[in-house]
């Protein structure tokens, strides 16, 4: 009789402990991300996770996310894929594995390009944060690039300054791997359509050189009214600028990725001022108080903010927002593709009534671009302003 | 033409001091440090919390850096490289254990300081401009000059102080120094901390230029690599020369070579590779086997 | 080989032909078929860097050659039309052929100075896939196919990958094949005539020589087969992630197959199978530790040199202590 009581009463215990659970934790939807987070490109995809971390955190600790009739804690599941194309794809099979079908990453050129047949045979649709034209059109159809593009930005740059600052001369300078090169190619494509005269392009660094100066010099000689550095990591922008102002250069420098303030600020101080670079959506201008929120849980759970975050805030909110307009698309990413389509809701970070919504028609005639507001920074004392707003469709 | 000399200079000076760590430890116990440039980096961070984040005096960060990072090259050697290479039946096998050491700084530094790119205020301001002939920053002219004085000191030291003789005939021959009562142990691990001393120092005068991050650790190592087989393994002047002469290479092929863009380094890589086929020991190397 | 040798290596070979796929069809854990080809593929280019320590040099090199036997194959199969089953083994050939032109005057190099030339050697083969024209510079070579079928005299002996149900499987039985081949190899090379003279060439080339070897000529030999199973290893990579970019494989890469051999062990032939399988599950199993992952790792690499200086391989069960 006793042991009956006990156990009975075990049960309930159990039991109860099981309701509560149900009660206070949803089902769990994961999201996936493959990309670089140790080793010399740690920082590209640490802001990268970080974003999603801080995002999915807050998300969960206001009870989930409501997607058709269950409500979801957001879980996201990482794996470093160390910049090497070959574990990055096997961090997509891992993906599929389990049971993944929306991952964000990878970070670079050729490990997003090698993750596409593994995303196409596992219905895994991917948010990669690189360029090649060739991952997003057709028969493509798996990617969905995460960011503006340098195709994109570029062009609007140099209208921009051929316009108003009266730029007639281009010099390129690029490190020397895949990613910059690519950039650099297509900038200056897109400065030689545009009618700008491109006096140095062939001038390239290696990744881990110490002094830019001997680098940089012949660029400097040929006296060109805008300097673009391609696809510069935050790490070299700074010494760049600074060798280039030193020898002298008077003239505009610009590059087509999202930099970080502070580095500029320890790295070059006020060298740094009037450098254009492409930023998200957190110049005090434009950002909006969920922006701010998401800095400030950004900051309180890592101790210091990335502004390159600024532009991977948004690949979760649109996997969640879709998700959302299309349950049915939590399993089956045909669904997804078709909600593309004409998916369009507010985007909470910005003010104004500008939204979320696939664009990327004219560059690879199909939806996969997120619609990134195109926010071109130029650094000024310490921070970036905002030079200029525009759109990619 | 003035400036790529005084490009080259400047390069060599920096280069050579990176060399002079690693060589003196490949000297003295045939340990290829693959982490040489991970401590050159955590040198750059030490410096960059003291004097950028604390605001210190740059003398006092400096020596901090010193201080601190000749204790990780004696507790490394004392606590990982003494007992692996007693009990190792292959010299190589430290190979390994350097390698792993590299990884675990590496994730040590991305906890402690983070992966972003960092730097500090400029020690002076003002640019030296000989008629736009030589252009260089003052900055870079005391931190060259500085870099000339270390590699001054260190060779004064290594030749004058008793510590200094004794480290030489380590490097000389393990054996006969043993018999002729030098403490083997005990300057295996001065010449140890000594060499990661030199990285850290480094790493502390260069993150006034060109700043620090995680990425730096690997590449620098490389390039470290390149000039003590320039000059000559485990010798301290092929360190120096080794240095150098790459400095000047990178500076005089860059501006030659511009317009070629992507094939600098490649051509710098082929030539050393034909060069150390003609000549296997570098320029003043002992051979080694 | 004595009986114990023989089913020992019965025993492996049933496991890893038989069990493996067994399990994976029972656990459903699909993904292990990439992680285990991979495995399989680092530890044949792994197994030609041991066999170039077995004669006395620290290779770095190998990535260098991976990564010329992956565009040999990318190329001949994308530009050329060949046929995969031909590409493979000229990707070994051409890489072969190539390491004995680059061999012929660093192979007189020793110690750190072949070790740092090897490295070179990697990053001069990174820098001219960007630069030459026919490796499609930095965009690499994507959209490769998928091995063909290939029959004889009209009996299929091997399927279209292309229409297997899971073409992963494919690549499995076919990495591990060839790895079983290439230890098989290594295994018979030490213990030739050739492999007594390779360790007296280990402990010291100039007695060797003195007692009439031809040192040079073994040396070669030595660097070519490295090379070739580096070429075979990246060619199969190439096709199996049907892309092959510049950097597939990198500095990081042939460090880690030299890594791959001290962590099993310099002085046992299967030390690089070992050393490849425990460095690539370690990393893959720390997963779960986030952002420590890396710290994890190198502490327990550093770990394994204090303890086991020899390898993991020079740990022996208290038992076996005769054997």
């Amino acid at each position: 009789m006793r042991k009956l009581l006990v156990k009975t009463a075990g049960i309930a215990a159990i039991s109860m402990a099981m309701a509560c659970q149900t009660a206070t934790a949803n089902e769990a939807l994961k999201i996936g991300f493959v990309g670089v987070t140790s080793g010399p490109a740690a920082a590209w995809g640490t802001s990268n996770v970080r974003s999603m971390q801080t995002r999915a955190d807050w998300l969960n600790e206001q009870g989930g996310v409501t997607i058709g009739d269950t409500t979801y804690d957001i879980e996201i599941i990482t794996f470093d894929d160390q910049k090497d194309p070959k574990r990055a794809i096997a961090g997509m099979e891992k993906m599929a594995q389990e049971g993944i079908h929306y991952v964000v990453g990878p970070n670079v050129d050729d490990g997003a390009a090698a993750v596409r047949p593994v995303a196409e045979k596992n219905d895994i649709i991917y948010f990669p944060y690189a360029f090649p034209k060739s991952l997003y059109t057709p028969p493509a159809s798996n990617a969905v690039l995460g960011m503006i593009a340098n195709y994109q930005s570029g062009p609007a740059i140099y209208t921009y300054l051929k316009e108003n600052k009266g730029v007639k001369t281009v010099a390129f300078v690029a490190a020397n791997e895949s990613d910059p090169l690519s950039q650099r190619d297509g900038g200056v494509a897109a400065a030689e359509a545009l009618g700008l005269k491109v006096v140095s392009s062939n001038i390239t660094y290696q990744v881990d050189t110490t002094d830019f100066t001997p680098v940089i010099t012949p660029a400097i000689k040929k006296r060109p009214d805008l300097l673009v550095l391609s696809g510069v990591a935050p790490a070299n922008a700074p010494q760049l600028i600074r060798s280039a102002r030193e020898l002298g250069y008077q003239g505009i420098i610009s590059t087509e990725t999202a930099q970080d303030a502070q580095v500029l600020q320890e790295g070059a101080g006020n060298l740094a001022n009037g450098f254009i670079s492409v930023g998200g959506a957190s110049t005090p201008e434009i950002a909006s108080d969920t922006m701010r929120e998401f800095v400030k849980r950004y900051t309180e759970k890592f101790g210091e903010y990335n502004d390159e975050s600024n532009t991977k805030v948004y690949a979760l909110e649109y996997i969640i927002e879709t998700l959302k307009a299309n349950p049915n698309a939590l399993t089956n990413v045909e669904e997804f593709k078709k909600t593309i389509e004409t998916f369009e809701v507010p985007n909470p970070y910005m003010k104004g009534d500008a939204s979320l919504k696939y664009v990327g028609t004219t560059s690879f005639t199909q939806k996969r671009q997120l619609m990134v507001p195109l926010v071109v920074n130029v650094y000024q004392d310490g921070k970036f302003e905002t030079l200029f707003i525009a759109e990619v469709d | 033409m003035e400036q790529i000399l005084v490009n080259g200079a400047y390069l060599g000076a920096q280069y050579a001091l990176i060399a002079l760590g690693l060589t003196l430890i490949f000297a003295l116990m045939n340990v290829l440090n693959f982490a040489h440039g991970q401590m050159y980096v955590l040198g750059g961070f030490v410096t960059y919390t003291i004097y950028g984040q604390l605001g210190m005096p740059y003398a006092l960060a400096l020596l901090v850096t010193a201080v601190s990072l000749a204790v990780v090259g004696a507790v490394v050697e004392r606590f990982l490289f003494r007992p692996v290479i007693r009990r190792s039946q292959r010299d190589e096998s430290t190979m390994l254990l350097a390698a792993g050491l590299g990884f675990f700084l590496d994730a040590v530094i991305l906890l402690l300081f983070g992966e972003k790119q960092r730097g500090v205020p400029k020690l002076i301001d003002g640019v030296f401009n000989w008629d736009f002939r030589v252009i260089m920053p003052h900055d870079r002219i005391l931190i060259g000059c500085l870099a000339v004085g270390c590699i001054v000191l260190f060779i004064l030291f290594m030749h004058f102080s008793k510590t200094g003789r004794a480290l030489r005939a380590l490097a000389q021959d393990r054996d006969a120094a043993q018999l002729m009562g030098v403490d083997v142990d005990r300057y295996s691990m001065t010449g140890f901390a000594l060499g990661a001393m030199l990285a850290g120092i480094v790493g502390g005068l260069l993150v006034t230029i060109t700043g620090v991050n995680l990425g730096m650790g690997g590449p620098t190592s490389t390039k470290a690599f390149m000039m003590v087989m320039i000059g000559g393994a485990g010798v301290i002047p092929g360190a120096i020369v080794g240095g150098v002469i790459l400095g000047f290479m990178e500076s005089i092929l860059l501006s030659a070579l511009a317009s070629y863009g992507d094939v600098t380094y490649l051509l710098i890589f082929v030539s050393l590779m034909i060069f150390l086929a003609i000549r296997p020991n570098g320029l003043m190397g002992k051979p080694w086997g | 080989m004595n009986t114990k040798q023989i089913f020992s290596s019965l025993l492996f070979l049933l496991s890893i032909l038989v069990l493996i796929p067994w399990f994976i069809a029972t656990s459903g854990r699909w993904d292990l078929y990439y992680t285990l080809t991979s495995v399989a593929l680092l530890a044949i280019a792994s197994a030609g860097v041991w066999l170039t320590f077995y004669i006395g040099r620290i290779n770095i090199g190998q990535g260098a050659f991976a990564l010329l036997g992956g565009y040999i194959t990318a190329i001949l199969i994308t530009k050329a039309h060949f046929s995969f089953w031909i590409a493979l083994p000229l990707s070994g050939i051409g890489a072969a052929l190539i390491s004995v032109l680059i061999g012929l005057p660093i192979l007189r190099l020793r110690g750190v100075y072949f070790a740092m030339i090897t490295l070179v050697l990697t990053e001069v083969g990174r820098l001219s896939a960007l630069a030459l024209p026919i490796t499609n510079g930095a965009k690499g070579i994507s959209n490769i196919p998928l091995p063909g079928k290939v029959s004889l005299f009209g009996i299929p002996i091997i399927p279209d990958f292309a229409t297997l149900e899971n073409p992963r499987i494919g690549f499995y039985f076919l990495a591990v094949c060839l790895m079983i081949l290439c230890f098989a190899v290594v295994f018979r090379l030490v213990h030739s005539r050739l492999g007594h003279l390779c360790r007296s060439m280990q402990q010291n080339e100039e007695l060797t020589a003195s007692i009439g070897v031809n040192i040079a000529y073994i040396r070669i030999i030595i660097y070519a087969l490295c090379s070739f199973m580096g070429g075979i290893g990246g060619s199969i990579f190439a096709v199996m992630s049907q892309s092959i970019y510049p950097s597939s494989f990198q500095v990081a890469d042939s460090i880690n197959f030299m890594l791959n051999c001290f962590l099993g062990g310099l002085g046992y032939v299967f030390g690089p199978m070992l050393g490849t399988v425990v460095l690539y599950f370690g990393w893959d199993l720390l997963f779960q530790t986030g952002k420590y992952q890396m710290l994890i790792y190198s502490s327990l690499l550093i770990l394994c040199m204090l303890i086991l200086p020899n390898g993991l391989l020079s740990l022996r069960l208290p038992g076996r202590k005769n054997s």
